[in-house]
């Protein structure tokens, strides 16, 4: 991070927006000064810099480049005497003399010199050679190119705009980070719910009376973790000497950590988690499967469910916790999060935590697991969903049906009407008649009557029903009173029934 | 249902419903953690009403303990006057007395008779060392230290506003009573949370100087109680305080510093004259660094301004009058002050004083401290860190080469040579401003 002095923002349109660099050329310089004064001062290097700003077109971006280039700079003392050694000894000379004139202190720098067998002038130049702008600059050994010192200088400013910050909003593609590094940093969050989805406001306990930036350093922090997730959006309320301004800041900006790239992979906190995963995505349910999706209010707390399962067709969200074992502690949080939240929420539940009841007694389902969860117990419970989404999407629908299609798949048709194939079975079709799983207008099975004839070979019949579309051959043959007579594994005749 | 009250950051957590929080003006809802808050300096209220209800309380807050100190202090008769006042203020309240008065003393007194885990806060590392010495010698006990590179935590702790401020969330309930010396401090808009996020039920603030024109002694009043003893140095002056009298020698500068002074001033002013800065005021110059960012032209009066200053303060001739003083008073106790530690340095060399600047650590502070006080040294120089509080016995000449001019620093600093001198003789106090220039008026203001 910067000083305060350093930071550089726009507010145009009474926005407040850091004003990042792409200035690698300047950074380079800057680069190029430290190591041309090697073996010299600070305060050479500095004078140098002080340079150096005069031509760059911000003097603070000077400074900035600077101030990050200072952590891998190694500044010594270099002296014939330790200094505080030269001034106990120049000083007591200079009390018993009384030093005045320069006369006196010729004198007493030759007395004090003597007792440690070294020059006056030695003596003299060791004085205040510890003082930082007459320390030598021994090592420099930058940790970054230019352009990495140009990417570090933007997340640090960020993160210096945030000292002034009184509170924080983010959405995070990665909110268990998030909410790690909020508890580390001892900060308090809400979860709001908007258009967008789900953001954590960001505050500290003193927050509650007024707003303070006394929290700001912690945002700061904060960013530095943020910033690894994939995707973010942090809105920060700053308090601008009075004057409140927002600094929104995504992953479009140029925030990322030099030679860190972003989260990309799902990582699992347990093997019974990807275990389940994977499971669960090998059945072709209508179900999707979203890891770690959201945040819920759980009273004091923010909960982060492992799962939720949305429904293709209904408006569901059924949100999926596996419970290991774990602390009595762990078990007890769990729970108080369990009580404060009004989601629909599944809790697989190690059988040996034996907590079962007490959180059906929280009005969650319950499915009990030993070694690995069964996705039959959780797909079961999906199952009960399921059927209040299929009578919810039958309720809309029309009692009678009549799709303008000559033949048509009964699930491409609820497909098409954006619900469950179970809502459209239950209704009446009439005009068309249900062969097998295919709606079929009674105009098309008459010409298909005349069109087949016993003793036809079956690739002649399904060539006359591909006509219209109809696969299943088998079903029709069966509606119009024949059968096939096979002959060996594919070839057959159609036969009078 | 008891109501539960706990520490948590700076502020009160109360766990449990009771009807009389919602109309109390100091209690807030708090919809996070699905409690009520009060900021932690309202604890001793927040009791005092639940126990006026009748409220069953479970209080975990107070994280302070019992402790047993006696000093050797034996409290003059307006230091008794004083600590009495205070105690008779439910131990609230804050005392200014005249530098040199004993403010420490009466801080110990205190934290004798609370008996209670006691945390003082200082504005200085020099302040910091001289609390911390004085405790340790009369305590038997531990004490601790936050700042001047140490971090130690003790049932009696002396601490910086600095590590305080830092550290005000987790420190808020560690204290019975809290001292903050020099407590105008308190009103600046950082340090006053630390008081805010402190439990401690006893609270005394020690100054010289309460009244700021900012009105920030205001706050102050709300955080640690009101006035509730005063003594002016007129009150004391001659009694425990020597008289004084102030020398204003005008030195010009020489022609060279001249010339490059009238360059330097020339383009601040020219750079005024077309912008709209007066510079009646300090925010003008706050306008003016603003500025400096993002305009070069700015920047170039900024730059200049700060050269003709620098110029004005460590002026060649001011030097040699420096000399003179020094000549005139060989045998007396004298303590220079500049504005600049690039100065002292350049003070210290020439004439080989020992110096105490910001950059100064802390073990060879308290030596040349020491030293001055015990007469192995005669002659100190410092820039402007010895301002506040600070115990320099019996120096009887200071010389200020260049101050601000700021009314509070001056006094302070009149206070560091008010001290009785053996042979009774008046302390002198000389100030070194260079003619013609700018730094005229700002001598002009204070007087």
């Amino acid at each position: 991070m910067l000083t305060k002095d350093l930071l550089r923002v726009t507010r145009a349109g009474g926005g407040y927006t850091p004003r990042f660099t792409e200035n690698a050329a300047l950074a380079a310089r800057v680069l190029g000064v430290y190591q041309g004064h090697r073996g010299e001062t600070r305060g050479a290097l500095a004078d140098a810099l002080d340079d150096l700003e005069g031509e760059a077109e911000d003097f603070k971006l000077v400074r900035g480049f600077a101030k990050l280039l200072d952590r891998d700079a190694v500044f010594e003392t270099q002296s014939a005497v330790r200094p505080e050694r030269a001034r106990e000894l120049a000083f007591r000379e200079g009390e018993r003399l009384g030093v005045v004139t320069d006369a006196e202190r010729e004198t007493a720098l030759e007395r004090a010199s003597e007792t440690l067998d070294t020059t006056p002038d030695a003596l003299a130049d060791a004085l205040y050679a510890d003082l930082d702008a007459r320390q030598v600059l021994v090592d420099f050994d930058p940790r970054w190119d230019a352009d990495a010192l140009v990417s570090q200088y933007n997340l640090s400013l960020a993160q210096t705009a945030l000292f002034d910050a009184v509170e924080l909003r983010v959405e995070t593609s990665e909110p268990r980070d998030l909410v790690l590094a909020v508890k580390r940093l001892g900060l308090l969050y809400e979860i709001e719910k908007t258009e967008n989805g789900r953001v954590v406001v960001l505050t500290g306990p003193d927050a509650v009376f007024r707003k303070t930036r006394r929290y700001g350093t912690r945002f700061a922090r904060l960013l530095r973790s943020v910033v690894n997730a994939e995707e973010f959006r942090v809105e920060a309320t700053i308090d601008d000497r009075g004057t409140e301004r927002t600094m929104v800041l995504t992953d479009d900006d140029p925030l990322r950590p030099p030679g860190v790239e972003p989260v990309v992979d799902v990582s699992y906190d347990s093997d019974v988690e990807r275990d389940f995963a994977t499971r669960f995505e090998s059945l072709d349910l209508d179900w999707a499967l979203e890891r770690e999706p959201d945040f819920l209010d759980a009273g004091d707390h923010v909960m982060i469910p492992d799962f939720a399962f949305t429904h293709r067709y209904g408006d569901v969200r059924v949100y999926f916790e596996i419970m290991g074992f774990w602390t009595p502690e762990y078990v007890e949080k769990k729970l108080a999060q369990l009580d404060a939240t009004e989601e629909n929420l599944v809790v697989a539940v190690d059988e040996s935590l034996g907590v079962g009841e007490d959180i059906e007694a929280r009005d969650h389902r319950v499915v009990t697991y030993a070694g690995t969860v069964r996705v039959k117990d959780v797909v079961d419970v999906l199952r009960d969903h399921e059927a209040d989404i299929v009578a919810d999407a039958a309720a809309d629908l029309p009692d009678e049906l009549t799709p303008d299609d000559d033949v048509l798949d009964l699930d491409a048709y609820a497909d098409r009407l954006g619900v469950p194939v179970d809502a459209v079975e239950d209704r009446a079709f009439p005009e068309h008649e249900l062969v097998g799983r295919t709606l079929v207008r009674p105009a098309v099975l008459e010409t298909l009557a005349d069109d087949i004839d016993a003793g036809q070979s079956l690739d002649e019949a399904e060539d006359a029903l591909d006509d219209y579309g109809l696969t299943d051959a088998s079903a029709v043959l069966a509606r119009l009173g024949y059968r096939v007579e096979w002959d060996g594994l594919t070839g057959g005749t159609v036969r009078e029934k | 249902m008891p109501v539960a009250l706990a520490y948590e950051d700076g502020t009160i957590r109360i766990d449990g419903r009771h009807d009389s929080l919602d109309g109390l003006p100091f209690v807030e809802r708090d919809d996070r953690t699905d409690t009520y808050r009060a900021p932690a300096y309202r604890y001793p209220d927040l009791r005092a009403h639940l126990e006026t209800f009748d409220v069953p309380v479970e209080d975990s807050v107070p994280d302070w303990e019992r402790i047993s100190v006696r000093s050797d202090y034996v409290l003059r008769d307006y230091q008794r006057d004083a600590l009495d006042a205070w105690t008779d203020a439910r131990r609230r309240g804050v005392v200014e007395l005249p530098t040199g008065s004993g403010k420490t003393v009466l801080g110990i007194k205190a934290i004798e008779s609370v008996d209670q885990s006691a945390l003082v806060v200082v504005p200085t590392v020099d302040l910091l060392v001289q609390w911390r010495d004085e405790l340790d010698a009369e305590f038997d006990c531990d004490v601790g230290q936050l700042g001047g590179g140490t971090q130690e935590l003790e049932p009696v702790t002396v601490s910086t506003y600095d590590s305080a401020y830092l550290r005000a969330d987790e420190l808020g309930d560690h204290f019975g009573l809290v001292v903050y010396d020099e407590c105008h401090h308190l009103g600046g808009e950082g340090f006053r949370e630390i008081a805010r996020f402190s439990a401690a039920p006893a609270r005394l603030g020690l100054t010289a100087t309460f009244e700021r024109p900012d009105h920030a002694h205001e706050t102050v009043e709300t955080l640690v109680g009101d006035v509730v003893y005063r003594l002016s140095p007129d009150d004391l002056a001659g009694d425990h305080l020597a008289e004084y009298a102030v020398k204003r020698v005008d030195v010009p500068l020489t022609d060279e510093e001249r010339e490059r002074y009238d360059d330097a001033q020339g383009t601040f002013v020219e750079y005024l004259r077309t912008s709209n800065l007066s510079f009646s005021s300090g925010s003008d110059y706050m306008e003016l660094v603003k500025r400096s960012g993002s305009d070069p032209r700015a920047r170039e009066a900024l730059l200049a301004k700060q050269e003709a200053r620098r110029i004005v303060s460590e002026s060649e001739n001011k030097i040699r009058e420096l000399e003179r003083i020094l000549d005139r008073h060989r045998g007396d106790r004298i303590i220079v002050f500049t504005a600049s530690t690039d100065l002292v340095y350049r003070l210290s060399e020439r004439f080989l004083l020992p110096a105490i600047t910001h950059e100064t650590n802390t073990a060879e502070r308290r030596d040349f401290l020491d030293a001055f006080r015990d007469g192995t040294y005669s002659r100190i120089v410092t820039a402007n860190v010895l301002d506040e509080g600070v115990d320099v016995p019996d120096a009887n000449v200071a010389v200020v080469l260049a101050g601000s001019g700021s009314e509070r620093e001056f006094t302070q600093r009149l206070g560091r040579v008010l001290r009785p001198k053996d042979d009774g003789g008046r302390a002198l106090l000389y100030e070194l401003v260079s003619a013609d220039t700018a730094e005229e008026n700002v001598a002009d203001r204070r007087r």
